[in-house]
């Protein structure tokens, strides 16, 4: 075990326990456990760590695996590996490579996901992007949404100025379909302008509304303009 | 604490904003997350809001964004406050207090230098009430001393102040959820003020 704790920072190489405090930089390579809150400026876990408190930090990478038993607050949260957060995530930008899992709420500027993402609660972004799997189980919100359908997704609601949904097709991809399905799955999807492909939903609400190919609605109501391309099924639609 | 519901759709329609801008304002906490109340219905499920005060919101954020940033708007519907330190000069000078409600405050408590948002609220509100008429200066008394013990920053966010009157003896409460009171027939309900509206009257002052 090698606990340093030398000018401020605090690295856990090898087998070991710390408890929380002030850091410059927090660094877990090997298998460690933080017991308590951190507040530092470089937050790193690239073995197996868990911190039993929250983590207020200006950058936070997870390469390796990392279960957070609290909030994290950072500018820029990044997952590679793994990792599993009990508590709320408020941050300006963040970007799943890996996989993430939140129980609480995920709050900030900017998502992308190209991993998969987990969010228990609601998801309330500026811009939100996904090229990977994502499952929202409360609101998914954001000014931009921009979703290519690699995997099956899920939100309850969507909600936001202009939503974006893309198939996107490759052999792989082709192959998976046959036995599993990659769609987006939402109840409702409400926004200003609204462009599906390869959704299933039972409302869409909006202003100006395109539902393309692969699509699966129960019911449109749309302002302005409606139209549906290639193979786009709406069961209803009306104009209010 | 009247429950008088809108649904999403109406709403749009009557103050013509968009879903873009009520969820930019929803994330941006301008309108609180428990105004949005989930319903089913037979289309499923859909969200509706208390009529009056998201109308009255509405308004509000439409008439000052022009002025102020989306944040600072935030900041002035959120129920924390900020850091707000004040002497008495300029309390009068802002209009918030007059001098013999402020003389009467100072000579309840002693001689205060520095007012805390929570000391200027209460001030605020004891200037309203008197000033109104409603109610006299031992009352006046009373009401502080039930804000001083009562009033907790952040806690009392959607608490409401209540004064009762009867048979010529007054009374006093703050109840913090708005569930309905039901008072004996004799009572008659002096005021009824909500302390977030209070909050904002005087945030939008004090900025």
């Amino acid at each position: 075990m090698a606990t340093k704790n030398k000018l401020g920072d605090l690295m856990i190489n090898g087998f070991g326990t710390a408890s929380g405090g002030e850091f410059d930089q927090v660094s877990i390579n090997g298998k460690g456990t933080v017991n308590g809150d951190l507040q530092c400026h470089f937050f790193e876990c690239n073995g197996s760590g868990a911190v039993n408190g929250d983590i207020k930090s200006e950058i936070v990478k997870i390469s390796g695996n990392a279960k957070i038993n609290g909030k994290v607050y950072t500018t820029d949260l990044k997952v590679e590996g793994r990792g599993v957060i009990k508590g709320n995530v408020l941050m300006s930008k963040m970007v799943i490579s890996g996989t993430s899992f939140v129980d609480g709420n995920v709050k900030g500027e900017e998502l992308k996901v190209q991993g998969k993402i987990v969010v228990d609660g609601d998801c309330e972004v500026e811009a939100f992007k996904a090229e990977g799997q994502f499952k929202v189980e409360g609101l998914l919100s954001a000014e931009t949404i921009e979703i290519y359908t690699y995997g099956e997704s899920r939100a309850k609601e969507i909600g936001g100025q202009t939503i974006k949904v893309k198939e996107k097709s490759n052999f792989l991809l082709n192959l998976l379909k046959t036995v599993k399905s990659v769609q987006l799955e939402a109840d409702l999807i409400e926004g200003d302008h609204i462009t599906l492909e390869n959704t299933k939903a039972k409302v869409v609400r909006g202003n100006q509304i395109i539902i393309g190919q692969n699509c699966e609605i129960d019911l449109v109501e749309y302002k302005e303009t409606f139209k549906t391309e290639k193979n786009g099924y709406v069961k209803e639609s009306k104009q209010i | 604490m009247i429950n008088d519901l809108i649904s999403k759709k109406d709403l749009l329609d009557l103050t013509s904003i968009s879903y873009g801008q009520l969820y930019r304002w929803k994330r941006k906490n301008l309108i609180p997350e428990d105004w949005f109340i989930r319903k089913s219905t037979f289309t499923g499920q859909e969200t509706f809001f208390p009529k009056e005060k998201m109308l009255e919101r509405i308004e509000k954020i439409q008439s000052m964004k022009e002025n102020l940033s989306l944040d600072e708007l935030a900041d002035m519907f959120s129920p924390s406050v900020g850091d707000v330190r004040l002497n008495p000069d300029e309390l009068l000078k802002r209009n918030i207090v007059s001098k013999s409600v402020l003389d009467f405050y100072l000579a309840h408590y002693g001689d205060i230098q520095e007012f805390t948002f929570e000391r200027i609220l209460e001030l605020y509100i004891l200037e309203k009430l008197l000033q109104s008429g409603e109610i006299n200066l031992e009352e006046g008394k009373m009401v502080l001393q039930v804000l001083n013990d009562h009033y907790k920053e952040g806690q009392s966010a959607h608490s409401q102040l209540l004064f009762i009157r009867k048979l010529g003896i007054s009374s006093c409460l703050m109840v913090s959820n708005e569930e309905s009171l039901h008072f004996e027939k004799g009572t008659r309900v002096v005021v009824v003020l909500s302390i977030a509206t209070c909050t904002e009257e005087l945030k939008s002052r004090l900025l």
